[in-house]
Parts: C-alpha cells; structure tokens; sequence
C-alpha cells in the first residue's frame, strides 16, 4: 500500500527535477544543470536521455572529455540512440579524441545489441531443448524436428559467441573514457616513466587491470600502457 | 696418424665411420692390396687436392712479389683537429718494402709524438699480392695551436721514400679535466709521475640548457706494465643530470713521458634536469692491477718515482724484469678524476605550441602516400627529423588546423649515427584522413630549441597537395594552406594557424524523459531474465511428465494383455488334452471364453472374472445357436462347479468336447 503511494510521488519528484535541469540547460547555467543532471543520475533510475542531456552540458562547458563519456553510456544504454550518436561524433572531433579499433569479429556482430543477442540464445535454447523432447517421446522421429533442432543450437552457439565478443570488446564493460587534460599512457606505473601515448580528453581505453593507483589499459593504435586511474571512468556504471 | 703404404702389411683400420672413409679403387701396390683392403681417409683426400691449391698460390704470390712494384709510403692523421689532451693517431705505411724501418719518436713543436705500434699487411687484389708494413704512432698535443709535422724520410728497398707533411689543429679545452694524468696540456692537472693509473673526464662544454644533451668522454689509463682488469665499470657520479649508459669506444696504447700507458675511452651523453652551476663527476670505477707483493725485508732500494703503494716503487722491484723471481699479488685500486663545473641555464620562456622538448639541431623533411583519396580514406604522412639533440624529447610534428581531418596517433622509429644516440633521424608515420574534400595536407609544425643561436626554431612542412574526391566540399579550404594565411598568422610563425571555420554546434537538449528504466548489466546478468526463463522450463517439465505417464499406462495394458493371451493359449492348449475331468473341463472351457471375451473387448478393460454368458455372447456378435451353445456351455460349467454332484456321465463324450472346442475357436472378434 505504502508502495503504491510512494511511487507515484517519487516519480513526480524526479520528473519535476528533470524539468528544472533541463531549465537551467536552457538559461545557460550549465554548470548548474550538470549538478542537476548529475543528482538525477545518482538517485536513479537511469535512462539514456539523461545521460544525453548531461552530455550537452558538459559539452557547453567544454568539458569535452565528460561530455564524451555521458554520450558513450547514453549509447551503452540505448545503442541507436541518433541525438547520442551524432553529438558524440561532434565531441570526438573537437576534443581529437581517439578510438579503440573494435576486431573484425566485433565489427560484424556489432549490428545487434548483447540484450538481443541474449533474448536470441534464449528462444533458440528453448526451441532447441522443444525439438529434442519431441525427438525422444514421439513415436516416429521427425526429420524436421532434427533438422531444426540443429539450427536452434546453431544459433544459440553464434550468439553466446557474439554476447561473448561484444562483452570483451571495445565497447565491452571494460571500456573507458578519459576525462583529464595531458594524460599520458606511460610504460610503467610512474610519472616519471616513457610515454607511450598522449591521451586526449575522450579518448577510449579498455582497462584491463588495476593496481593501486593505475590502470593497465588498452589504447588505440594497438598500444598498451599506465595511465592513473583517476584520469578515466569507466562507461558502464 | 699413420697411413699404410705399400710394403707394410695392414694389420687394421682406424674406420671410425663408413662415410669416413672410402676404398682407393687403384691401389699403388697391387698385390698387397688384392690381400688386404686399404682405407683412405677422407681427410687425406680433401688435403691433396689442398696441398695443390697451396702450392699454386704461393707460386702465384711469389711470382707476385717479384715482379711488385716500387715501394711507396703514406701518412695519415686519423683526426686533423683535435682538443687539448685529446691525442691523435699517426698512421705510416709503407707498401713494397717489408724490411723498411721508421723512427722511434718524430719530433715537433707542440706535440709529442712517439710510436706505439707496427703491423704488417697482406692484401690481394685482382691476384696481385701487396705487402705493406704500418707504423703506429700516438701524437699528443702539449699546448693548443696550428702545428706541422714535418716529413719524414725513410729508407725502403734501397730507396728513401718521404711522408707528406700533416697540419693538426689543436682547440683550447677549458672544460676538461685531467685526474693526474702524467705530463699533459695546460688544462690538465699538474703531471705526477708517481701514479700508475689515471682518469680524465672530458665535458666539451662549459654552459648548457636544461634537457640539453651534453656528450662526455671518459679516459682512463693504466700503466701498460700493471695488466689492469675493470672489476667495476666507470660511472658519473653527481647530482642534477641524467646520464646515458656509458659505451667504450676504444683503446689504445699511449706513451706519455716516455712511459706506455693503456688508455680505455668511453663515450655518454649527460642531460640536465634542472638550472643552476653542477659539478659533473668525478668518474669512478675500480680496477685490479698486478703489483710485486710487498716484503717484510727492509728495503735496500731508494724511493722511486713511481711507488704508489707502499711508498716503494713496484717498478723498480726484479719482478718485472723476472715476473717468475718471486710471487705477484692483485690490488683493487679505484680510478677517480677531476669533477667538471657545468653551469646549465633554464630553457627561454614563450616557448612555441609545438615544442616538446627537443634541444639540438634539427631539420625536417615530410612525404604522403596517397596523394589522391577518397574522403575518410587514410593517407600516411611521413616527417623524417635529422640532426643532432635529445632525441627521446623529439615528438611528432603537430598538425595546425586539423579541421576536416582526422588525426591518428603516429608511430616512431630511430636510427641513430652515434654510439650514444646524439645524432640521428627519427621518422614519425602519422595516418590523416580527410572527413571533407580537400586540396593540400595540413602543414605538420616542429620546434626546437637551439642552443647555439639561444632561440627557438619551427619547423614547417611544405604544403603537399592532395586530391581528396567524394564527400561535400569545405567550406574554407583555404584556411588549411599555410600559404594563404592571413597576414596577422603569419606574423607570429610559432602558433598555429587560426581555426575560421565555425565549430559543429551539438543537437538539442531532449526533455522528455522515458518512464522504461534502462540498465548498464546485460539482460544476462539480470535476474528477471533467468526467472522467465522458468516459463519454457516448467511448460517443458509438464509436457515430458505427461508423455512418460502415458508410455507408462500404455506399457501396463500391454502387459496385461500379453498376460490373457498366454492365459488363453494354456486353457485351449488343456482343453484339447483328453485326459480331463467334466468339471475341470468346463471350468478351463468358460475361462476361456471369459479370457477371450476380455481381449475382444480392447481398450475396455473388461475383468475376465465378470465376464457372463451373455456379455460373452455380444462381444462376439454371436448368432441364436452360437448363443444358446454358450449359454449352455456356462450353466454345465456352473453345474459341474457348484451342484457338488455328477450329473451325467463320469466322462466327456468326444462330440461334446468337439463342439465345445469348435464353439470356443470360432469366438473372433
């Protein structure tokens, strides 16, 4: 009963804060509304909107580096999200940002999302275990039944592959965003190490491990190096 | 290893292998050889023909030597100008004349010059043998100056032959060091005889700036008659500098005040961290000599010059002119030279956008493959940077105005001249590609800073002109040609040059917001996925539950029925027999039906037990007779189960008992 009541309430909350974020979008107080945005974001829920919307401001603060992150996980969320798609190019550009290359596997699968690829697994399995049971209790054995029986494990075996491409990928949960100025991807975990890569704000990196206060990570260009943990966050909340 | 010949009787063979050796098809003593066979080694076999080729060569080169030409000298400095304490090698040769002979010592004013060395060498050139005898000598500058050495005349194969003369320029060194080093230039120390070892650390230059790379050398001397070990490398010790590791680049005999000296040199390349007077060094290593082992005895010898150790001259001792008179021991003694002041200045401010750092000279040359694209096509610019500098600071050239272009991240290769990596060329391989048309790369800029002329330097590409095809049109090309810049741009030549073109603008803000709530996690992860997934699985469960009841029923039926077959089969079996009684008789014949009657009835589960006369009768569609027949058949069956009396004969009659079995055979459903 409390439930009931208390949704409704706390949805008008959030959308009343909503409409005030994007108020001060709107008058200019950009710094203002990324705190809305930002407030919205830590009470939840999420949608891909917001994340879009919290992208434009830091985009107009020129904050190109956050503006990029928010842009990728309004994206990770929605992935043919076009508003997204075609500021998150405009930042890339401004802020010369660099991309992480995706494998060829992951740059054909990447037409379908892993939530798709997950519901397609899922009804071939089902399918698949259907057509099995009717193999073994039917009194005649039907050739259709294997023949689909094979297709369904065919699919579902291609699609557990592709989940498991795309959630190593480049646009995988590793995935990263560098928002500091002057990050330097070093050889080692030292300031005082070689540089191996001058990072710009936006650029992805695919962290692949942590130590203390530095992330290994993948860089563009095929690279690899130390860049401080501080510098990056992670796309995927 | 001794071969068997002909006369001597072969009594084994050393045949290590088969493919060692091989049997000689034409021995020289044939009878002998018929007996016994005789292996030749297969070395033997190789040698003769060897033997051969020697012997025609030395005919040849013999032949050569007779017939060579007239003797002929040369002379040759390996530097022409040198510092101050930098000594310089003097190469004699004399061609023709192997028995010509050169002075010990040429005298000069301002050098000291004394022979180090002789060889011999043996060429052949188009099967023409040359014989030439070179003659080494160390010459080391006493003072700075432009000095002459003088020709020098030299008797060979009964003709005097003369050098020419050599000019050597000698600079003034004010930055070097001399760690005791025995007779030297006006900036060494004072000579002191009495060492046996010396380092000199050799910085050219007096004032750098910070980053700038210093090249330095390290020399270090050893008294030729110690038979020095490094036991430790040498190092540059200090403070406020990074040093690279240090190389050996030579090592030479040296005569300095008459004494030989091994000289060891090494070469690296300091930098300066920060501003401010450094002192360099001292270069240190340590280094095992032999000296004589000190006696207890007292010594009857006067002091010598050159006692290091134990304020006795080791050189002095009979060891050295009999090093087997009595037992020599190895000391470890530390080299050590002078430090070397260096005062290093902070780089000047206003540094231009693109300097990374590179302190040197340099120069810069670009190339692009292809020139004719397709927009978002890649083309691949190479920047090739030559000279001498810190090359580990020297980055990629930046790109001014990448508007419309899409920037790569370069890769870098470099191939050093130097044993240190001073000088050299660093390629960059930068990937632009264009996102709109366009008519010439953009200018890629490079700075430096030189410390000679104490200012920054840019580097420009040349504009390189490109045909990019497909895609819209840029709105202000002209913007990307250095060439037209405005004349506000070009009057400051160390920023980049202005962006005119207006900035994309982003899209509108979206103000509706979806009430569907969106999730980082994969469906996968999520537990609502796997619960739906209960749906198929229970719905799979109910539907494979239901099948296997249904083979199970299907499987007791058919046993049952299995079981009344076998039942019937038994009961007509025993009713053909003869041997039964009436009551017997009738009871198995209306079990029969009754088992008959229950399988005609199917899938109705009829109990064969409650199967009567007339339930018998209409499974089986049974006419008046038939039905009368087996009416009766039941009442004599009951009769003779339940009266407890015979009611007849004792026996059945051979009619009865045939129409009682046609009756129960002709029951088909």
């Amino acid at each position: 009963m409390i439930c009931v009541v208390a949704a409704p309430s706390a949805l008008a909350q959030t959308d009343a804060q909503f409409a005030k974020a994007n108020q001060e979008y709107a008058q200019g107080d950009f710094k203002e509304s990324i705190s809305s945005y930002e407030s919205l974001i830590r009470g939840g829920p999420w949608n891909a909107n917001l994340f879009y919307d919290l992208g434009n401001a830091y985009f107009r603060t020129g904050d190109f580096g956050r503006a990029i992150l928010n842009y990728e996980r309004a994206l990770a969320l929605e992935p043919h999200h076009p508003e997204a798609t075609a500021n998150l190019q405009i930042a890339r550009d401004e802020a010369h940002a660099l991309e992480l290359q995706p494998s060829w596997p992951e740059r054909y699968l990447r037409f379908a999302t892993i939530n798709q690829y997950s519901f397609t697994a899922a009804v071939a399995f089902w399918v698949g275990v259907s057509c099995l049971v009717l193999l073994i209790f039917a009194r005649r054995r039907s050739a259709m039944a294997a023949v689909l029986l094979l297709a369904m494990f065919s699919i579902l075996a291609v699609a557990i592959f592709s989940i498991w491409q795309l959630d190593r990928g480049v646009k995988g949960r590793a995935l990263a965003i560098v928002t500091a100025d002057n990050v330097q991807a070093r050889i080692a975990t030292a300031d005082t190490a070689n540089s191996v890569l001058a990072l710009p704000p936006g650029s992805q990196v695919k962290i692949l491990s942590t130590r203390g206060d530095w992330i290994y990570a993948a860089l563009p260009s095929n690279l690899r190096g130390w860049i401080p943990a501080k510098s990056a966050e992670q796309v995927r909340l | 290893m001794r071969y068997p010949h002909c006369g001597e009787t072969v009594s084994a063979v050393a045949q290590t292998s088969k493919s060692a050796v091989s049997q000689v098809s034409k021995p020289a003593c044939r009878a002998e050889a018929d007996q016994v066979p005789i292996w030749k080694s297969a070395i033997r076999q190789v040698w003769k023909p060897a033997l051969r080729t020697i012997a025609v060569f030395i005919t040849i080169a013999a032949a050569q030597f007779a017939r060579a030409d007239s003797p002929s000298i040369t002379a040759v400095l390996n530097n022409s100008e040198t510092v101050l304490g930098q000594p310089v090698q003097l190469e004699i040769q004399i061609t023709g004349a192997p028995d010509a002979e050169a002075t010990e010592e040429i005298l000069a004013d301002g050098l000291e010059i004394h022979r180090t060395g002789s060889s011999q060498r043996i060429e052949m050139r188009n099967l023409k043998l040359t014989s030439s005898v070179i003659y080494d000598y160390t010459i080391l500058p006493l003072r700075a100056g432009r000095f002459t050495i003088p020709p020098q005349t030299i008797r060979a194969g009964g003709k005097l032959l003369q050098t020419p003369q050599l000019t050597l320029n000698v600079a003034d060194l004010p930055g070097r060091s001399s760690g005791g080093q025995p007779s030297r230039g006006a900036q060494s120390q004072p000579a002191s005889a009495s060492e046996l070892v010396f380092a000199e650390l050799i910085v050219p230059k007096k004032v750098a700036y910070v980053g700038e790379i210093v090249p330095v050398q390290i020399r270090m001397g050893f008294d030729a008659r110690v038979h020095p070990r490094l036991v430790e490398p040498p190092e540059i010790t200090g403070q406020g500098f990074t040093a690279q590791k240090l190389q050996q680049s030579g090592e030479n005999l040296e005569t300095i005040n008459g004494r030989p000296y091994d000289v060891v040199t090494f070469k690296s390349a300091i930098a300066a961290a920060r501003a401010g007077k450094f002192e360099i060094g001292p270069a240190k290593a340590k280094a095992q000599v032999v000296v004589p082992r000190t006696r207890s005895a007292p010594r009857s010898r006067a002091r010598s010059p050159f006692d290091l150790f134990d304020l006795d001259d080791p050189f002095s001792d009979p060891f050295f002119s009999n090093p087997f008179s009595q037992l020599a021991e190895r000391r470890e003694v530390e080299v050590k030279s002078e430090p070397v002041a260096l005062e290093v200045k902070p780089l000047p401010p206003n540094a231009p956008p693109s300097f990374s750092g590179a302190i040197g000279n340099f120069t810069m040359a670009t190339d692009a493959k292809p020139k004719s694209v397709q927009v978002g096509d890649p083309i691949t610019v190479t920047t090739t940077i030559s000279g001498r500098g810190n090359f580990d600071r020297v980055n990629a050239p930046e790109t001014e105005n990448e508007r419309g272009w899409h920037k790569y991240p370069p890769s870098s290769k470099f191939k050093q001249d130097d044993e240190v990596g001073i000088s050299g060329t660093k390629t960059f391989e930068t990937v632009l590609a264009p996102n709109e048309r366009k008519q010439s790369l953009p200018t890629l800029a490079f700075s430096y800073f030189d410390p000679v002329k104490e200012q920054y330097v840019t580097l420009r590409s040349e504009p390189i002109a490109i045909t990019v095809q497909g895609g819209p049109a840029t709105a202000n090309v002209a913007t990307s040609q250095p060439g037209s810049s405005p004349p506000a741009t070009a009057a400051k030549p160390n920023s980049p040059a202005p962006v005119t073109t207006k900035p994309q603008d982003i899209l509108y803000q979206l103000t509706e917001r979806p009430r569907a709530v969106e999730s980082f996690e994969p469906v996968y992860t999520q537990r609502v996925f796997w619960a739906a997934q209960l749906i198929p699985l229970l719905a799979l469960i109910g539907f494979a539950g239901w099948k296997i009841r249904r083979a199970k029923i299907d499987n007791r039926e058919a046993w049952r029925m299995a079981a009344l077959q076998h039942e019937a089969a038994e009961l007509m079996h025993k009713l053909r027999r003869n041997d039964a009684s009436p009551r017997e008789y009738y009871a198995e014949a209306s079990r029969a039906v009754r088992v008959k009657t229950a399988l005609a009835s199917g899938g109705r589960e009829i109990d064969p037990n409650m199967v009567d006369a007339e339930t018998a009768a209409d499974a089986f569609k049974l006419n008046g007779d038939s039905r009368d027949r087996l009416r009766r058949l039941f009442e004599q069956s009951d009769e003779w189960q339940y009266s407890g009396a015979h009611n007849g004969p004792g026996r059945i009659s051979r009619e009865n008992r045939r129409e009682v079995l046609e009756l129960i055979e002709n029951l088909r459903a």
